[in-house]
């Protein structure tokens, strides 16, 4: 306590210096004249009691110096007079100043941007209390390569609650459109049917009224639902009378019990709850994966331990219940890395890339202060001669980079702001809306924290580096040689290990840009199979109250086909389930070959399904591999068909006998038709992600109808054109019908990889500032080391070098430090190459041209960056230059 | 003349603490310099123990006073204890006849 006061009434001491010193002078001048009116009493002359007086007491400036170190903190003192130093050297510097916080102001802020993207994205997706103990939950049948749904049986999600004993809660969930009808009108909202405790095991009530109770899971007592807050803003007006009142889904009446809280949407941004009201057999099925489910984990179980419960859980369900469950296996994943399997790596791809960049601001400053040290070694040679310690000094160059460090992560900072605002809106809101997290990019207070951080981290490596490299400076030699002469030979190995680094990491950048790039460039042509161009997609669902049955939605659509066809300029138009780069993978369905009957459940084959109209195949030019594809004549009075894709007719009928063979959807036993299979088309890649053409079964529009459908439709130029055109023919129809998603199929697929876009963007971006950042390396290096060799080139021209060798010289040192860089470079770069082409799914391969270019394109622009410095060698005049020694 | 004493570390603090108890002069005994008191006033002042004001003395000069403050009371009687018993334990020390040369 009395410690706390003390250190208190020294640090108000630090700041009152002069008002303090005055006083204490006064004080001990009267103490002093005490002594000498003593004195003079005793009879001494003035000026013998005065030196009396004087002799007893002491001095009186050594006095005011100890006394000054015990009225304030000297420790705090001097780090405040070198932060004044520090000021004013930035500040008699302004080019090194505003250079160096440029560079660094690059760095870190390259690292600060998109670490906010990582913190918002990756670590703080959903706001759900406890994120990291909720997990997604499903099975895998072992026989459907490539599908990516991630569903579980009912009764084998309840099996592994019960015997896996690492789950607080098991909720399981079941989404898709529902229609919506209120006060008359009625649109398709996005709906999901979820189990009673949905909502406790993400852990969010409503934020009015209640969630569902375990009895209305029961079918009948299902008639209950929790909204949106969107909905309830949107199609309600923010009326809190909603609650109680009676809603109509899907034909069927619904008492809202609940509205959820602002910015609540899992899975989707969804609009609707409902009870998942199962029937005791669906409930107790174990043959269709049917289900998404998610799990949170007991306090203290790890994934791991959950996984492995799962597995034996799983084991067992094979063993006990052969028929369904053989080869299928569960599998457990943290909901945070389930959102982010795909871009999780991109994302790690991006930070390791920033740090990367900072990296490079770190070399290239790191030159320009030891260039500068080198300049100031008379400064320092003094400095130590008057006495200042070496921790003297390390203190004063800390201080200076820190400072320079924190003005660098000031502007990178407010720099940042305005980058992530760009970051934010530079995606299509439409698109964003799907990502969980996204809104939440910001610089919060973790993001400053990584900053101060980083900025701290710089900043002493910075002072400690710039202590040892002054350090080894002699007083006596450097006042004697300060500012001439060759460097050290140390000294001049860092700063060309510096440039060796700088040209190692510009090289991998570049290559990691570059492959990125062309990603991004190629991703488009991965969509294969078809083509986009010219092509205008939207969607159209029509409600079941308006349309209750096959043949109104039918003559609808045969209305809106036509219709469309007959606008100049369109070729044809045609419906699908799910167009390609939706973002969306396609229904997945079991399906039954005639004369081959799957024996058990377990291996009864699955395959996507698409239902589309004739055109389909000719407007998304998707070829035609044999047979036919269907037309018009097969309707619904005619004999059911199918046209399946390549990799179903490979791998099912080997030798090539699939045409005229019969196949039905579900297992052996089902009541669905037989179809017959009349055509063969290519693959299409559904979505970026599928690394694999799945097996996909095509039934004809008019054979089995659908109320939601894709409309595409090809025109001569300019798809987009055509936008009021057919809205025109559907409104002409039936004008309560409105189209959603109105763009052209190219538009839709560079947003369906927007995500990868912007960082093929950013990883360009870095790969030019590493070009630039190393280019200036080499030539501060090259011209730094010129202006110190003018002396020795001087003597090399006097004693008749001609000035082709002396560019010789300077050119060869630059190639050769480019060259030493591009050699560790080169392995390393091939490395991560290798590492990226198996993280972005196939679509980055190696690519030694890329590597050849980038590394020709660094010597060219080193051997550029010694231009200057090798013409300022050349023009070196002798004699000007030995004078000078 | 005796030679003066050296202050012992860790005492000063108490004999002006002692000093200004009395009212007392601290005397010729020892030999005080600017260097010594000045530090260790201040440090009793900004840990609470000693108040200082401006006043007059007795021959119309300005002059600083310093006061014990309650709490420097207190700490005068817990140091001159440590002290007492410091110099007892030393004195049990010596105690048994030999003669200091």
């Amino acid at each position: 306590m009395r410690n706390f006061r003390a250190w208190l009434l020294r640090l108000a001491g630090v700041f009152r210096k002069e008002q303090d010193d005055r006083e204490f002078v006064d004080e001990m001048e009267s103490h002093l004249q005490m002594h000498i009116d003593d004195n003079l009493r005793s009879g001494m002359s003035a000026l013998e009691a005065r030196r009396r007086a004087l002799l007893k007491l002491g001095g009186i400036e050594p006095t005011k110096e100890i006394y000054r170190e015990r009225r304030g903190l000297p420790m705090l003192e001097t780090v405040l007079q070198d932060l004044r130093y520090a000021v004013r050297t930035l500040r008699k510097n302004p080019g090194f100043t505003i250079i160096a916080v440029l560079t660094l102001a690059l760095g870190i802020g390259a690292n600060t941007a998109i670490f906010s993207m990582v913190n918002a994205l990756l670590l703080h997706p959903y706001n759900f209390p406890d994120l990291d103990r909720l997990v997604r939950v499903w099975e895998n049948r072992g026989i459907d390569e490539g599908a990516d749904a991630r569903l579980i049986a009912p009764q084998d999600a309840a099996d592994l609650l019960s015997g896996a004993p690492v789950f607080d809660a098991l909720t399981t969930y079941k989404c898709g459109d529902l229609n919506l009808s209120a006060e008359g009108n009625v649109q398709p909202a996005l709906g999901c049917q979820v189990s009673a405790n949905f909502f406790d095991v993400l852990g969010v009530g409503p934020a009015l009224g209640r969630a569902f109770n375990a009895s209305e899971e029961q079918p009948g007592a299902d008639q209950v639902a929790v909204v949106s807050y969107g909905l309830w803003q949107r199609r309600f007006a923010g009326d809190a009378a909603l609650l109680g009142k009676v809603i109509q889904i899907n034909g069927k009446k619904y008492t809202v019990v609940g509205i959820m809280p602002r910015g609540f949407d899992y899975p989707v941004p969804m609009e609707l709850w409902v009870p998942l009201g199962l029937s005791p057999a669906e409930k107790t099925d174990r043959a269709k994966l049917s289900l998404e489910s998610l799990g949170r984990l007991k306090l203290g179980i790890s994934v791991a331990q959950a996984r492995s419960a799962a597995d034996s859980v799983s084991r067992r369900l094979q063993q006990e219940y052969p028929t369904t469950n053989a080869n299928r296996r569960s599998e457990v994943l943290q909901l945070r890395r389930e959102l982010y399997l795909y871009t999780l790596p991109l994302f790690l791809l991006l930070q390791t890339a920033a740090v990367f960049v900072l990296l490079l601001a770190c070399a290239n400053l790191a030159n320009l202060l030891f260039a500068r040290i080198f300049g100031r070694q008379r400064e320092i040679a003094v400095r130590t001669a008057l006495g200042a310690g070496r921790w003297r000094l390390a203190r004063l160059f800390v201080t200076e980079t820190l400072l320079l460090a924190c003005i660098a992560g000031g502007v990178a900072v407010a720099g940042s702001f305005w980058s992530v605002k760009v970051l934010r809106t530079s995606i299509a809101p439409s698109w964003t809306m799907w990502v969980p997290g996204w809104d939440g990019i910001q610089v919060d207070r973790t993001v400053l924290a990584f900053t101060v951080l980083l900025i701290a981290i710089v900043g002493l490596l910075f002072g400690l580096g710039t202590v040892l490299h002054s350090g080894q400076a002699l007083p006596y030699a450097a006042l004697k040689e300060a500012g001439r002469g060759p460097m050290l030979g140390s000294k001049c190995r860092l700063r060309s290990a510096l440039v060796v680094a700088q040209v190692m990491f510009a090289l991998v950048l570049l290559v990691c840009a570059g492959l990125t790039t062309q990603a991004f460039l190629h991703l488009v042509d991965v969509y294969q199979g078809f083509q986009a161009a010219s092509v205008l997609r939207t969607e159209i669902r029509l409600p079941e109250e308006s349309y209750p049955g096959n043949s109104q939605i039918a003559s609808f659509y045969d209305r809106v086909l036509r219709g469309s066809a007959s606008l100049p300029g369109v070729s044809a138009a045609a419906l699908v389930t799910n167009s390609p780069a939706s973002n969306v993978d396609n229904e997945t369905t079991f399906f039954t070959i005639s004369g081959r009957p799957a024996v058990n459940a377990s291996e009864v084959p699955s395959a996507d399904l698409q239902i589309s109209s004739p055109n389909y195949f000719s407007v998304l030019r998707i070829p035609l591999v044999a047979g036919r594809a269907y037309s018009y004549a097969d309707n619904a009075n005619a004999a059911r068909v199918a046209v399946i894709s390549r990799s179903m007719a490979v791998r099912y009928w080997p030798k090539g006998d699939e045409l005229g063979q019969q196949i039905k959807l579900g297992p052996a036993n089902s009541k669905e038709p037989w179809m017959t299979v009349v055509g063969v088309v290519e693959d299409v890649r559904q979505n970026w992600w599928n690394p694999t053409s799945r097996p996909t079964i095509y039934e004809p529009f008019f054979q089995t109808p659908q109320r939601s459908m894709v409309f595409l439709m090809r025109a001569a130029s300019n798809p987009a054109g055509y936008a009021s055109g057919i809205r025109e023919v559907v409104r002409g129809i039936d004008d309560q019908i409105g189209l959603t998603g109105v763009g052209t199929l190219e538009r839709e697929i560079t947003d369906s990889i927007a995500i990868i876009r912007i960082m093929g963007v950013l990883m360009a971006l870095f790969g030019c500032v590493a070009l630039a950042l190393s280019s200036v390396g080499v030539y501060g290096v090259l011209a730094e080391g010129v202006a110190r060799r003018i002396p020795e080139i001087g003597v090399r021209l006097a004693l008749g070098a001609e000035p082709r060798d002396v560019m010789k010289l300077v050119l060869g040192q630059a190639v050769k430090l480019t060259g030493i860089g591009l050699a560790i470079g080169v392995p390393i770069a091939l490395a991560v190459n290798r590492a990226m082409s198996s993280l972005i799914f196939g679509i980055v391969s190696i690519n030694l041209l890329l590597l050849a270019g980038f590394t020709l394109l660094l010597l060219v622009v080193a051997l550029a960056a010694a231009y200057l410095p090798a013409r300022r060698a050349m023009r070196v005049d002798p004699l000007v230059a030995l004078r000078h020694e | 003349m005796a030679q003066k004493k050296d202050v012992w570390q860790g005492t000063l603090a108490l004999m002006v603490l002692k000093t200004l108890d009395m009212l007392g002069p601290l005397g010729d005994l020892l030999a005080v310099n600017y260097g010594t008191l000045y530090p260790a006033l201040l440090k009793l002042e900004q840990e609470g123990y000693i108040r200082s004001e401006w006043g007059v003395s007795d021959n119309n000069r300005k002059a600083k006073y310093y006061k014990l403050t309650r709490a420097g009371k207190k700490q005068l009687e817990r140091e001159a204890r440590d002290w007492e018993q410091t110099t007892s334990i030393l004195a049990r020390f010596l105690a048994p006849g030999e003669e200091p040369s």
